[in-house]
């Protein structure tokens, strides 16, 4: 089984390669409990399947939906944008970090499928994945001023479970 | 000389992303194509070529490797150079898709740095 510690390490690695390579924002982890994302907001999710199954979430408020896709389009902050282009950003975000994890992670689990990113919109959003499986959060502030949560929830696959 | 580029990936923001990291790369296209999948790119390189696409891999209706392998089959193509842009880092999937026929990978997150190192061979 994965070390947890190693894992919220890899999940923060990757969020914060996507984020200062294609976002230009600064990723920092909270140090006091996570950060709650109230009101309206956005969680991109992509599933895996394969050595490992599972998925990866991204959540954030829809401001800070806004300024990642306002960012990764080079917008300037007045420019209006459309909640499809923010929620095709968002998805894109999870599709890049899901990405990077699984690099990070090949030499353990080489055997990852990845699928075609999802979002949904609405409040209190949460990555579920059921009974049996294991739950890494990483909380962080964009910018030092919006929350993200990233959740990867995971539990071996049955042909690994036989090893 | 004037170059032509087209842009496969299945998210329209990603599309807009690579169209201007192209462009921050210093690199400059006449002509520039968008398609939603593999499908729909061979469709339109089919109506009209172009000299580079740029092409993601995960995609619905058709993947960017089998596009790549379909493009091969097709006259007009044979010369068009291919760059697949994925988050997918598997080495075993990049050695597969060049042997299929593309001719560079450029894994996400990607810089314009990346796209000059990458695009620029081409460009003569």
């Amino acid at each position: 089984m994965l070390e947890q510690l190693t894992l919220q390490d890899t999940v923060l690695d990757a969020a914060r390669e996507v984020f200062e390579t294609m976002i230009f924002m600064d990723i920092e982890t909270s140090s006091d409990a996570c950060p709650s994302i109230t009101g309206e907001s956005l969680l991109g999710s992509i599933t895996f399947k394969g050595d490992l199954e599972g998925c990866l979430a991204v959540c954030v408020s829809q401001s800070c939906a806004d300024r990642i896709a306002k960012n990764m389009l080079g917008m300037e902050a007045d420019e209006s944008l459309t909640i499809e282009e923010a929620c095709d950003a968002i998805g894109e975000v999870a599709n890049m970090v899901m990405g990077s994890i699984k690099s990070r992670l090949q030499p353990l689990y080489p055997t990852l499928e990845v699928s075609i990113p999802s979002v949904i919109t609405g409040r209190e959003l949460k990555n579920t994945l059921g009974e049996r499986a294991v739950k890494t959060i990483v909380c962080a502030w964009l910018d030092g001023q919006e929350a993200a949560e990233f959740s990867f929830l995971y539990r071996k696959s049955a042909s690994q479970k036989t090893q | 000389m004037a170059k032509s580029l087209m842009i496969v990936d299945d998210s329209a923001t990603m599309r807009k992303i690579i169209m201007r990291t192209v462009r921050m790369s210093g690199l400059e296209f006449d002509r520039t194509e968008e398609a939603g999948n593999g499908k729909e790119a061979l469709e339109k390189l089919q109506a009209s070529p172009v000299d580079i696409v740029l092409c993601d891999i995960n995609m619905p209706e058709m993947s960017g490797t089998e596009m790549v392998k379909e493009a091969r089959k097709i006259d007009c193509c044979q010369a068009t150079k291919i760059i697949m842009v994925s988050t997918e880092s598997a080495e075993e999937l990049i050695n597969s898709v060049m042997a299929d026929g593309a001719n560079g990978y450029i894994t996400k997150p990607f810089t314009p740095e990346k796209f000059q190192e990458k695009l620029a061979p081409f460009m003569n």
